[in-house]
């Protein structure tokens, strides 16, 4: 019946979803490797109430038709996989990927996940694992008595030990990469996963075919534009309150109609 | 019956109905590409026996707003906003060729390049495909290019071409489906002055302070319109006692 108060319904849907995001990308402007979302709007179906260029007479046209939009909604939220500024941690396990890839994990049901966090630290058995514990695939377990580690470039990972000056190859930290890194569903912990949409997962060494290169002794920062967030929220709460007047308007009108009838 | 009552009973619902144009554009003041709803009243004279004193008004959508809506940029490659007039060509769910502005571009898991509705970009020659990249731009003209993954950054290979199109806006109109289509089910030819740029998005061109004082404006006449019909009743309710009187 009134369709103005469901319209502006949904426009305070859409901003408050939008607010959602952008909050959560302020909150994870610290976190390593996180990546910002965006939403994307989209205005709802048209009730077609009558065709334009339908035919009045045989010889003319209405020049336009009387289509009436029911809204707008969000119709996803994207991540933006830009790269997040390198910082250096001086710590020898710490890892960021320069360019396109993921570190890839094993969960503890054993499917992989896909993660840009290359905070990584030594388990009690030596093997390299992410800080929530899941460790890195292909497995690289570092030996007992370890003086340095050091991480190429090309993900070698190759070690001395004590009272030995020659360097140890210990394996290869892989990266995997996708057709449409945007498709992957985030699981939070900085894990993602992949689905239909994103492509099955392309494993490679890193610097090989496309793939990014790896930077030992730094971190990716999170690539959230507080300045750019700030901006929006701005723009999403004032869209928010021109909503809200649609809705005051409307039940101006309909409280007029009962007042005065 | 005093015929009256009817007339402003109708003005007051189509009243209404143009508010609905107005919330519908104000719900999508931050939708890319978003072009405002134009409505405006239309006189109606009422047909049948009598005299012919009786207009209807009745609000008619008069197409969408088609002045720019301001650039945002964003940086991300597959974002794509057209310069001036023209519009991006999709394939519609039917089948059809339809036309959008919304230049949020996005792959799918295949490599098809697509709108944000998962429609697909159509291309001069098809549907695009874009093998996986370790980098893909556009140009102005629509040209995408890409690294193929594995290749290196001097290995740039052309992946299509977006079609874009500028056929006379009086030839289309909008569909259900919030896409543009050509009035007589024809495709548009692929215009070559049209341009778009890359990283940056179109944004609603719907003007917030207009639509309020629209808003205004026809809460106002609608108040007239159910004035009108509280007059009409008292009239009736008169025109009763004077019968009574009698």
């Amino acid at each position: 019946m009134f369709s103005s108060l469901w319209i502006a319904k949904t426009g305070l849907d859409a901003q408050q979803t939008e607010m959602d995001v952008i909050s959560n990308n302020l909150a994870n402007a610290s976190t390593t490797g996180f990546k910002s979302s965006r939403a994307n709007f989209q205005d709802l179906m048209y009730q077609n109430e009558g065709q334009p260029g339908g035919q009045t007479t045989e010889q003319t046209q209405t020049p336009s038709g009387m289509l009436l939009g029911t809204g707008v909604k969000v119709v996803g939220t994207e991540k933006l996989f830009t790269q997040g500024a390198i910082t250096q941690t001086g710590n020898s396990l710490d890892v960021a990927v320069q360019g396109n890839g993921f570190l890839q994990v094993t969960m503890p049901d054993g499917t992989i996940a896909y993660t840009r966090d290359g905070s990584l630290q030594e388990d009690s058995t030596g093997q390299l694992v992410t800080s929530d514990g899941y460790p890195v695939t292909p497995a690289i377990t570092l030996p007992t008595n370890v003086n340095s580690v050091t991480i190429g470039t090309d993900g070698t990972v190759s070690v001395t030990s004590n009272g030995s000056t020659k360097p140890t190859t210990i394996g290869t930290i892989q990266l995997a990469n996708f057709v449409n890194p945007a498709g992957l569903e985030s699981m939070g912990q900085n894990l993602y996963l992949e689905t239909e949409s994103s492509g099955t997962a392309q494993t490679g060494q890193p610097g090989v075919n496309g793939m990014g290169t790896l930077s030992q002794g730094s971190l990716e920062s999170s690539n959230t534009n507080v300045v750019e967030e700030m901006v929006n929220m701005i723009q999403a709460q004032r869209t928010y309150e021109m909503n809200s007047k649609s809705i005051s308007a409307v039940d101006d009108m309909l409280s007029f109609v009962i007042q005065h009838t | 019956m005093d015929r009256s009552v009817y007339i402003a009973m109708t003005g007051a619902t189509q009243t209404m109905r143009a508010q609905d144009a107005v919330s519908h554009n104000l719900a999508n003041a931050s939708t890319v590409g978003f072009k405002a709803e134009l409505s405006a009243f239309q006189s109606v004279p009422v047909l049948g026996p009598g005299a012919n004193t009786r207009i209807n008004a009745v609000a008619q959508g008069v197409g969408a707003d088609e002045t720019q809506g301001s650039i945002q940029h964003t940086g991300r490659s597959l974002d794509v906003a057209v310069n001036g007039p023209g519009w991006v060509a999709v394939q519609a769910a039917d089948g059809t060729e339809a036309y959008t502005r919304a230049g949020n571009l996005q792959l799918d898991a295949d490599g098809n390049l697509t709108d944000s509705r998962g429609n697909p970009v159509m291309g001069t020659s098809g549907p695009i495909d874009i093998p996986q990249s370790s980098k893909i731009s556009v140009g102005t003209d629509g040209t995408i290019s890409s690294v193929p993954m594995g290749q290196g950054p001097d290995t740039i290979a052309a992946v299509g071409q977006i079609k874009l199109v500028n056929p006379d806006p009086t030839q289309m109109s909008e569909g259900s489906d919030g896409l543009m289509h050509m009035n007589d089910g024809s495709t548009a030819d692929t215009d070559s002055t049209v341009t778009i740029t890359s990283g940056a998005l179109e944004a609603s061109n719907v003007n917030p302070s207009s639509e309020l004082v629209k808003m205004i404006s026809l809460s106002r006449q609608y108040e007239m319109q159910v004035r009108s019909i509280k007059t009409s009743e008292d009239d009736a309710d008169d025109s009763s006692k004077l019968l009574q009187a009698s």
